[in-house]
């Protein structure tokens, strides 16, 4: 019978975390993306682009490099799904919310540099991921993504229109 | 060339896939393989167990039964007992120990690989009559003759195997399978332990004539079942590996009777030795 | 769709250009991928098993890609990058990202 007992607790505190990590993750989530679409949408005057060259049609006043990263921590939900994924296979859809929010967020962090800086255009943008991990005992258990988003800012004398 | 501010549709780098949905496929699909496997496992076990020659077990274990054995001067009357149901038992494998576990007031009995028999000094204090300790005594030798011990070792080496494998995905899914797989289990060893009991009853039958005494272990033990609710004690009844005390005496006696033996009888006393 | 890695198109002309759009796949191994590769660590030679995943997480990921183009309007993407990084033990994440722009 105790051990019965043994075997609930063992079962019930792990669904127990699962089930707040999910809850207050789908929360977060919803909340970074109703920000992230405001400030998309409040930033799209400023073009960003992966051009190498400045089209010659612009005037280029000044420049220099701009940049915005993001960390988006990984939750117990989350990494939960991921790892019974490696078993079978196939997309990881826990983790494509993740990346899609750190990356927009490096994006718009970096325009937002720029625009702070005075420049009306980002050329050559490059993006780069990496994962943060945790090295707590043995594991490297991924604590978070890293999106970092760079390029050059351009002060223009005319608008890029 | 012209700038158009124009944002990308939403929603194309994401799946709109419920999660809790893929959570319960992907915890039932993994759960479900991992006693699929525990299963075939303990089946591949049971095919093996019986081919494992007992001058093979004997030789590997024996020696630990020969040592406990030797430790307590109460054993030997219980050793003398033992020997005389084994007269009665016709392809016993090889020679059996008895050891006393000292200090346990708890009444029980184990049979360990190799032909050692363990006893608790409660067991030998608290029992009645002497056809009540062959009838315990009897039942660890149906264990021996079906080879259960090797048949548990076997199973848990097999099982922790298997979810040693899927450990990687964590406590969650390693606990769950084992749960299951536990259950599953108990019913396999309910079967065991009514085998073992009809053979201690053979046994006690061949040594006294008759089989008086045999249930009086259980029918001892059983009160203590009724201090817990009635539907308490059925989901701990199919909890535990052994069936409760009143089945055990139900079916002692519906084996009795199928067999034809007697149940009444003159009981041989039974003095607790003492440890000088 | 014209997709390309160079800055413009040869013999077109680039009238408009949108933003940047992305197209990102998260793809892990299964269990017998794993064990293939594992046997692969001692004996050495191509691990065909993960090299057809991240093939198939390349083509979706430019699907992903090229549908974000589509519902701008454009018909080209051009200064095309791709980029792969490992997120979690045993997945890895193939991302693909140009400028969206119309040409004539």
């Amino acid at each position: 019978m105790a051990s019965a007992i043994e075997a609930a607790i063992n079962l019930g505190v792990p669904l127990l975390l699962l089930a707040v990590a999910y809850f207050t993750g789908r929360r977060v989530e919803r909340q970074h993306y109703a920000s992230i679409r405001a400030r998309e949408s409040e930033l799209r005057m400023l073009p960003a682009v992966t051009f190498r060259q400045i089209p010659s049609a612009w005037a280029v006043d000044g420049l220099g490099v701009v940049s915005g990263s993001c960390v988006v921590s990984v939750d117990y939900f989350k990494r939960f799904l991921a790892g019974l994924r490696t078993f079978v296979g196939g997309r990881v859809t826990s983790y494509e919310t993740l990346l899609d929010r750190a990356r927009r967020e490096a994006i718009l962090r970096c325009k937002e540099d720029a625009r702070r800086r005075g420049f009306q255009a980002v050329v050559n943008l490059r993006i780069e991921t990496t994962r943060v991990t945790r090295a707590s005992n043995n594991s490297r258990a991924t604590a978070g993504v890293e999106v970092l988003a760079f390029g050059t800012g351009l002060e223009l004398r005319r608008d890029p229109r | 060339m012209e700038y158009d501010p124009k944002l990308p549709a939403d929603g194309i780098n994401t799946t709109d896939e419920n999660p809790l949905r893929e959570f319960a496929l992907l915890i039932a699909g993994l759960v479900g393989v991992a006693i699929a496997l525990i299963a075939i496992a303990a089946l591949a076990v049971d095919r093996l167990v019986p081919l494992v020659p007992p001058s093979l077990e004997a030789r590997w274990f024996g020696g630990i039964a020969e040592a406990i054995a030797a430790e307590d001067p109460r054993s030997a009357p219980v050793q003398a007992l033992v020997d005389r149901l084994v007269a009665h038992w016709d392809d016993a494998p090889y020679p059996f120990h008895v050891g006393v576990l000292d200090g346990e007031p708890d009444p029980n009995a184990l049979a360990l690989p190799g032909g050692a028999i363990l006893v608790t000094s409660g067991l030998l204090e608290q029992v009645g009559s002497e056809n009540e300790l062959a009838q315990v005594l009897g039942h660890e030798l149906g264990h021996f003759r079906d080879r259960d011990h090797l048949r548990g070792l076997g199973r848990g080496l097999a099982a922790q195997l298997v979810l040693g494998a899927i450990g990687g995905s964590g406590e969650l899914v390693s606990g769950l399978s084992a749960f299951a797989g536990a259950l599953a289990q108990r019913g396999f060893d309910r079967r065991q332990e009514r085998q073992a009991d009809a053979f201690g009853l053979a046994l006690v039958q061949a040594e006294y004539g008759h089989v008086a005494g045999a249930g009086d272990f259980f029918a001892r033990l059983a009160p203590s079942d009724h201090e817990v609710p009635a539907a308490g004690r059925r989901l701990a009844r199919y909890l535990e590996t052994h069936p409760s005390h009143e089945d055990r005496i139900s079916a002692l006696a519906a084996e009795a009777k199928a067999n034809g033996w007697p149940t009444a009888g003159p009981l041989t006393p039974w003095v607790a030795p003492s440890t000088e | 769709m014209i997709l390309s890695t160079t800055e413009t198109i040869p013999g077109r002309t680039i009238k408009r250009f949108f933003g940047v759009v992305t197209g990102s796949t998260v793809r892990s191994k299964h269990i017998g991928r794993d064990f293939m590769a594992g046997l692969k660590n001692i004996f050495g030679g191509e691990l065909k098993g993960y090299t057809e995943l991240l093939q198939e997480s390349r083509e979706d990921a430019l699907a992903r890609m090229v549908q974000e183009a589509e519902s701008l309007g454009a018909n080209a993407v051009v200064n095309l990058r791709f980029a792969t990084s490992s997120i979690t033990q045993g997945a890895a994440e193939l991302f693909a990202y140009g400028t969206a722009v119309q040409v004539d």
